[in-house]
């Protein structure tokens, strides 16, 4: 339990130094966020008035101080370009996100290890050779080509899926193939070579012994074993996704918090882009929790 | 030290997310402020979040609407609204334009000319100094919800645009006398606008100001209910059914960050719209290609793909459907004068003069434009073809008077590029490089991330940048004013011109009353300023290309050329 504790609190650390980093960092990109709001049409007076009602005209330390104290009372301030408060803005978003990560997961998964088992069991053969040139494009083509490809072929070639997201399911699928393609080819990669290392291993030649196919060994007891790498990358994988979202929701439209970070740093909506960071931070570290948890629970060795 | 590298891990993938948010911001703002870097209309910027995911209504797989006959169209635009409160922003238009009215509407004439019409007023008139405006709204208009608009409502308009603490649009207002005294706090009312009865009203200026009709017809100044504002709070400008107008649309719904529908309005005064629905989708430029060949776009803005996209494939492909409109806009370049050696007017004069600007046009743009020789764009009111010829494109007499000036081996100066701006004005900006350099001049081309860029500019310090000026309304004044008609606004927009004589009739012929007296004074001022002085390098000004679809009979783009539509000048077959 203290260690868990421990955790809670080396979390706490991590947000604090996460918003003290982004806010340097913010105020050392010149660009005053009131002249960028205005844009190009607005005179002296009009820049001067705004940048006053941000308190962008207040001291450095004061400026984060007050900004400390609001988020400490649940209040990431209102955001400069969409004029609504943070939070709100944030909150809104996620579902999206979640959604969309969700979905890009479960294809990863599905399809990773899928082509991963097929490859390993069909070792140096045809099959094996088409499914590893597939996953090396897996890992190798950037986000944003797999979403234009496949908006390309699915919606302007067969006229089979909608451009963009809609809010229905079926509009889900191009975002979430886009999404989960990279990590598709890396599970797909790392199930095949696991899965062909415990070839070597003894106890699959005593269930061969036993009168089990070579085929039949491996998917019944070598898979098993063959999993837990995978399952390791398969949680790593989940933040990183939460990176890749930026570019797919922008493609396919999808207002979630990649988005939403996006506009925030076209803008220099500081606090917009400070909530946006630090929630992404406090999901990961929460993951990070979530998963040491159940690391601990599934490996008793992990407990000492 | 196990914890030491949680923390660590967890910066990194932080700091990852955020890079590629950096990145990503960078490519996607390459692609939007096409092609002039910085007119208003264009730079609409980021997308808000989705509030809520309801309805798959207005999808743009285009396979449940609008099929002919319905009356809907679907148009794109490469990011959403902020906000459909124009006290709020100065770049989302598209909802004021289509769901409010102005007093004054602008009106695009067939030969490209623009005229100033009554919208909702019936009758006005001015007296003799220029000061007072004597208003008769037309009778029985009604917001959409049957709330009647009355003199009083004129009033609240512009007593909000001046208050609000975040107001971008107090320039609109700033001409009205007692304006000052509201802003300060010094007074609670605006007492230039007297309210006499419920469709008459005078507005008194504090000074004469002849292109306060034009302003009147802006989308700047929609006239917003007193009563119905009042009640929705902060929630006007949000939410739909609490941003109500008299225009011909109403908004039915909006979905943050992937668009909005707007619907024909039944208590609309005016004619009925042909264009019954309309549904506004935010794609990116890929994607507005992809739906446009297919089928599912009614409109394509040019200007938000590809170029060489719409010379490849629309210029070809769908000849005949191209609208175009010419941009009352003007690309510039600006040599500031407190930057060595730009203080000397003969160095001004030979950049003037070293610049290929036809070749330019034609290269970059595909000869889609007109050489512009003033300050103010063909179109504009009081625009004359006398100054065609100030500007020649002649590399010998721009030595010649190089080193005249005593630069005959040439210089060194830096021009400056905001990074998020169009290709296009990448490729003008090395060209012009290139012709300065064929002169003995040598122009660094150095690149800023478009914050910067505006803080480098408004700071009065960049040496020296091209970029484009659209009208916001149809006055010269909206031009000239802007960047020589204080001291404040020649600093912000780095030209630090000096002649402080000149900027005092800049300002004062705002206030001339007499048309001939005020059309001449412009020509003397533009004179002064483009062929005496060379404070500014006239480029050219662009046309602004659209597609229409199979649906679409006809469509008169704004008149200034901005991206956004009145959706009431289309007419579906």
């Amino acid at each position: 339990m203290s260690a868990f504790i421990r955790r809670c609190v080396g979390v706490l650390l991590v947000l604090l130094g996460v918003m003290l980093l982004i806010f340097i960092v913010l105020r050392i990109i010149p660009g005053n966020p009131a002249a960028v709001l205005l844009s190009e049409h607005a005179n002296k007076e009009t820049i001067e008035r705004l940048t006053a009602s941000m308190n962008l005209d207040k001291a450095l330390p004061e400026q984060f101080l007050l900004y400390l104290s609001g988020a400490l009372r649940g209040d990431l301030g209102q955001s400069y370009y969409l004029k609504r408060p943070v939070l709100d803005l944030v909150l809104e978003a996620f579902p999206f996100t979640v959604k969309l990560t969700i979905f890009s997961a479960a294809f990863a998964w599905i399809f990773g290890i899928a082509v991963g088992v097929i490859s390993a069991v069909y070792q140096n053969r045809l099959p094996d050779y088409l499914f590893r040139g597939i996953s090396l494009l897996g890992v190798s083509v950037p986000v944003f080509m797999v979403a234009l490809f496949l908006q390309y072929l699915f919606y302007f070639k067969f006229s089979l899926l909608p451009l963009l997201y809609d809010g229905s399911a079926v509009s889900m699928i191009l975002p979430a193939i886009a999404l989960g393609w990279n990590s598709a080819g890396s599970v797909a990669r790392l199930t095949r070579s696991s899965l062909i290392e415990q070839n070597n291993e003894l106890y699959l030649d005593t269930a061969k012994a036993k009168g089990l196919t070579a085929k039949a060994a491996l998917l019944k007891h070598g898979l098993k074993n063959a999993m837990l790498p995978v399952i390791t990358m398969l949680a790593l994988q989940l933040s990183s996704m939460l990176s890749g979202a930026v570019i797919t929701e922008s493609v396919f439209g999808i207002a979630g918090i990649g988005k939403l970070a996006l506009s925030a740093v076209e803008t220099r909506d500081m606090p917009l882009l400070q909530g946006t960071v630090l929630f992404s931070a406090f999901i990961i570290s929460l993951g990070n929790i979530i998963s040491d948890l159940i690391n601990t629970c599934i490996d008793p060795r992990l407990r000492v | 030290m196990k914890a030491f590298k949680k923390v660590f891990i967890s910066i990194m993938l932080v700091s990852a997310l955020l890079s590629s948010a950096a990145c990503g911001g960078a490519k996607d703002s390459g692609q939007k402020d096409a092609p002039s870097a910085d007119t208003k209309s264009e730079s609409t910027e980021a997308a808000a979040p989705e509030s809520s995911e309801s309805s798959a209504e207005g999808s743009a797989d285009g396979k449940n609407e609008s099929s002919a006959g319905d009356g809907a169209i679907n148009i794109a635009v490469s990011s959403d609204i902020v906000t459909m409160d124009v006290h709020k922003t100065s770049n989302d238009y598209i909802v004021p334009m289509n769901v409010f009215d102005t007093l004054f509407e602008v009106v695009l004439n067939s030969d490209g000319s623009t005229s100033i019409e009554k919208s909702l007023v019936e009758d006005y008139s001015v007296s003799d100094d220029g000061l007072v405006y004597s208003i008769t709204l037309k009778d029985g208009i009604v917001f959409s919800d049957g709330t009647p608009l009355s003199s009083e409502d004129v009033k609240f308009t512009f007593e909000r645009m001046l208050t609000l603490p975040d107001s971008e649009q107090t320039d609109y207002g700033a001409s009205i006398q007692g304006a000052k005294e509201l802003m300060d706090g010094s007074a609670k009312e605006l007492s230039g606008i007297k309210v006499e009865d419920d469709t008459h009203l005078t507005i008194t200026l504090s000074e004469p100001f002849s292109g306060f009709l034009a302003q009147l017809a802006t989308p700047s100044t929609i006239i917003l209910s007193k009563s119905l504002v009042t009640e929705a709070g902060d929630d006007f400008g949000i939410l739909p059914e609490k941003t109500i107008g008299s225009g011909p649309y109403i908004v039915s719904s909006w979905e943050r960050g992937s668009g909005l529908t707007l619907e024909y309005n039944p208590l609309y005064w005016g004619p009925e719209p042909s264009v019954k629905k309309v549904n506004i989708k935010v794609m990116d430029a890929s994607s507005m290609d992809m739906a446009f060949q297919k089928g599912d776009l009614d409109i394509l803005d040019c200007q938000r793909i590809d170029s060489a996209l719409v010379e490849s494939t629309y210029k070809t492909k769908y000849a005949d459907s191209i609208v175009s409109v010419n941009r009352l806009g003007i690309n510039y370049l600006i040599l500031n004068e407190k930057v060595e050696p730009f203080s000397d007017p003969k160095v001004r004069k030979a950049v003037q003069m070293a610049i290929d600007r036809q070749a330019i046009l034609d290269s970059i743009y595909n000869g889609d434009g007109k050489l512009e020789d003033g300050i103010y764009p063909s179109g504009c009111l009081y625009y004359s073809d006398a100054n065609q010829g100030w500007l020649k494109y002649d590399p010998e007499a721009s030595k010649a008077l190089l080193s005249e000036a005593g630069y005959a081996d040439g210089f060194d100066f830096e021009i400056s590029l905001d990074s998020g701006s169009d290709d296009s004005v990448k490729n003008v900006i090395q060209i012009i490089a290139q012709n300065l350099k064929d002169v003995g001049i040598n122009a660094e081309i150095k690149s800023y991330d478009h914050a910067s860029w505006l803080e480098a500019r408004n700071s009065g310090d960049m040496p020296s940048f091209m970029a484009a000026w659209t009208l916001d309304y149809n006055d010269p004044d909206n031009v000239i004013y802007t960047f020589f008609g204080s001291k404040d606004n020649t600093v912000i927009r780095s030209n630090n011109y000096s002649d402080e004589a000149t900027i005092k009739r800049v300002a004062a012929a705002r206030g001339i009353v007499d048309p001939k007296e005020r059309e001449a004074e412009y020509a003397a001022l533009e004179k002064k300023l483009v062929q005496e002085d060379a404070v500014w390098v006239p480029m050219f000004s662009l046309k602004h290309l659209y597609v229409k679809g199979d649906r679409v009979e006809s469509f008169v783009p704004h008149w200034a050329g901005w991206s956004d539509i009145y959706f009431k000048g289309v007419t579906l077959k």
